[in-house]
């Protein structure tokens, strides 16, 4: 037997230890795995609608408790505590309407080209997932990969981030305290991923492997999945053969959204939407603009609007109110933004704002200043020799920013990415709308959205590197899989007699 | 044009506590929140004197609102055909039958969704429809009414 460790879970402004919690060992992740599988059967005795309310009962609880996990959030995931709100909002939304989503699991009946109404398209849950969760968002995905799973009917096992496990735990007390029918198909697993995926990987029970990661994080698991595939010769037949059976793999990764502002708008209400949605959470989350494509008639005065906007933004302890910009998730996510401005200095980038980190030597309190950084746009096609900051995934408050000439050219230079989760423009020419929608590259199109939008409707996903499978997707529909049922009894019943 | 909606409460003798009167007697003041619903929506209004009647599901009172054709009916009783249950606690209406404005009363109405307490007020909705039905009935747009749901001019 392994021996069980302790984590320290620290809160990320102060240092301060908030708790200590028993971490898991190999064993105790692959008995909670078996656990789980061994009571899946539990949540296929419910249909779809006694489980949807019964997560909406949930969310109701989530609601009274806000304020403690909002406590919680803020401390150990370094969220402004007016971030902290949308982080929970988001998924008490989708739980307490989460039959919405049966839209996407409904047996759907096809007609022949002759009228006849013999097939079906059941859908039918994939089985166990195993779910690992990034450490920006402590609840909501976390969260979200669990209730997906038990909306859906499938046993899952969630692994937070170890840097914040704190607020799922204290969600999954919320379940166990009203004794959520099946919770016993589902478990948290507190590990590090190195080893914890390879359990995860091993495992048979396991269907699915879902993960909100690094595109090359994701592509790594895969990579780690082929090593665990066992080749073997058929003697008799002379082929090799693997005998393990696939795995459903779904990756949410990295984006590299771009956000097109065009000549037609008020540019100090865009800029202010812009730095929201740039900034949000110190600019950690997958969906932030990051990449910042402005018409070249506006492009001065824009700046000058980002740039007082960007200006305005309040860093420091989370637990205010006032603040926008809260401590970073960890040294490397520093590292990475001071390697992003060096480079871009290379290619003689204008920081326009910010440049600067507040560095505390230990692995609390570390901020970078919200950042602009001007990119040339003849240095953004080749994406071989471009810099960092406009290739690679900006995880933090380090944003670039680029002149297009025109619509066709902010279209050409939105696209220049190996990412493609959102797009998202704005614009007042409504003849000009169609041909963002269609020519963009990302799964997700916002045309002129408020930025942090909540609604059931936004989906998560991407296409290129962002996503795998591509699209733009909900979870419940990807944790499904559709059975092609034809039932020729009406037609050929007496026949077969 | 806006359409003025009528109100009317039927059999007033009918409700079970004084403050399910003063309450219907409040919201009959403000019929044009609920002009998003469509002709029949029919929703009831279960006041509790704890959470945890509501977690035992025994409300003190309870009333229910249908959208007829000119305006609303509010009736004493559950509806026939509930769509939802707009769950409140007494002290929640309190606070909200002082309240001066149909914006003032949908912003603590809000207030008390986002932030519910135990204690100083809370409200819930538990849905007795597909969501997909109640958002064709315009329960949605009802909910941004009423303040609660988050309205996107609010940030």
């Amino acid at each position: 037997m392994s021996k069980s460790q302790e984590l320290e879970i620290k809160n990320k402004y102060t240092g301060e230890v908030i708790r200590t919690i028993p971490a898991d060992t190999p064993e105790t992740v692959r008995a909670k795995i078996k656990k789980a599988h061994r009571n899946e059967h539990l949540l296929k005795e419910m249909d779809f609608f006694e489980r949807s309310q019964l997560l909406s009962k949930f969310a109701t609880k989530l609601r009274f408790k806000k304020a403690q996990l909002k406590d919680l959030v803020v401390a150990e995931g370094g969220l402004p505590i007016k971030y902290s709100e949308w982080e929970l909002n988001i998924v008490m939304t989708g739980f307490k309407f989460c039959d919405w989503y049966y839209q996407f699991l409904e047996e759907k009946s096809l007609t022949s080209i002759e009228g006849e109404q013999l097939v079906k398209i059941r859908y039918i849950p994939h089985g166990m997932a195993a779910c690992i969760s990034p450490r920006n968002t402590p609840l909501s995905l976390p969260l979200y990969q669990l209730g997906a799973n038990y909306l859906v009917g499938n046993g899952a096992i969630v692994k937070p981030s170890t840097a914040c496990p704190l607020t799922m735990l204290e969600a999954y007390s919320m379940m166990e305290e009203m004794n959520l029918p099946g919770l016993e198909a589902l478990n948290i697993v507190i590990a590090p991923g190195e080893w914890a995926v390879d359990e995860f990987l091993k495992s048979p029970l396991i269907k699915t492997i879902m993960t909100i990661t690094s595109s090359h994080t994701a592509k790594d698991i895969l990579v780690r999945y082929g090593r665990f595939l066992k080749k073997t010769v058929d003697k008799s037949m002379g082929v090799a053969m693997y005998t393990q059976p696939f795995k459903n793999f779904f990756f949410e990764c990295a984006g590299n959204d771009a956000g097109i502002v065009m000549d037609d708008v008020n540019l100090e209400k865009v800029a202010k939407w812009n730095v929201m949605a740039s900034y949000t959470n110190s600019g950690q989350q997958c969906f932030s603009m990051k990449r910042i494509i402005i018409h070249q008639d506006i492009y001065d005065e824009y700046i000058e609007c980002l740039i007082k906007e960007i200006e305005k933004l309040k860093y420091g302890d989370p637990t205010d109110p006032d603040v926008d910009i809260g401590p970073l998730g960890s040294r490397r996510i520093l590292m990475m933004m001071e390697v992003m401005v060096e480079d871009a200095k290379k290619y003689n980038a204008k920081i326009y704002t910010g440049g600067d980190k507040i560095d505390t030597g230990e692995d609390y309190g570390l901020f970078y200043k919200p950042t602009l950084v001007e990119i040339k746009p003849e240095l953004c096609e080749d994406l071989t020799k471009a810099p960092f900051l406009w290739r690679e995934e900006a995880f933090g408050p380090v944003r670039s920013v680029t002149k297009a000439k025109d619509m066709k050219d902010a279209i050409r230079l939105a696209n220049a990415s190996n990412y493609g989760m959102r797009a998202v423009v704005y614009t007042s020419n409504l003849k000009n709308i169609d041909v963002f929608k269609n020519q963009l590259e990302a799964a997700n199109i916002y045309i002129n959205a408020r930025p942090m939008l909540v609604d059931i409707t936004v989906s998560l996903g991407g296409i290129k590197d962002s996503a795998y499978p591509a699209g733009c997707k909900y979870y419940p529909q990807e944790l499904v899989y559709g059975k092609y049922i034809y039932d020729g009894t009406p037609l050929n019943l007496e026949k077969i007699k | 044009m806006e359409e003025e909606l009528t109100s009317q409460i039927i059999d007033k003798k009918a409700y079970k506590t004084e403050i399910a009167r003063k309450y219907t007697t409040f919201l009959s003041q403000y019929p044009e929140i609920f002009s998003d619903l469509i002709f029949g929506s029919d929703f009831d209004f279960a006041l509790y004197d704890s959470l945890e009647s509501y977690i035992k599901e025994s409300p003190v009172d309870i009333f229910n609102v249908y959208r007829n054709g000119n305006g609303i009916e509010i009736k004493p009783g559950c509806a026939v055909d509930s769509d939802l249950e707009l769950a409140l606690s007494i002290d929640a209406i309190e606070k909200l039958i002082q309240t001066k404005t149909k914006e003032e009363y949908a912003k603590l109405l809000g207030s008390f969704y986002n932030n519910p307490d135990e204690k100083k007020g809370w409200i819930d909705f538990v849905l007795h429809k597909r969501t997909q039905t109640l958002i064709n009935m315009g329960y949605g747009r009802f909910a941004k009414t009423a303040g609660i749901l988050e309205d996107d001019d609010d940030k």
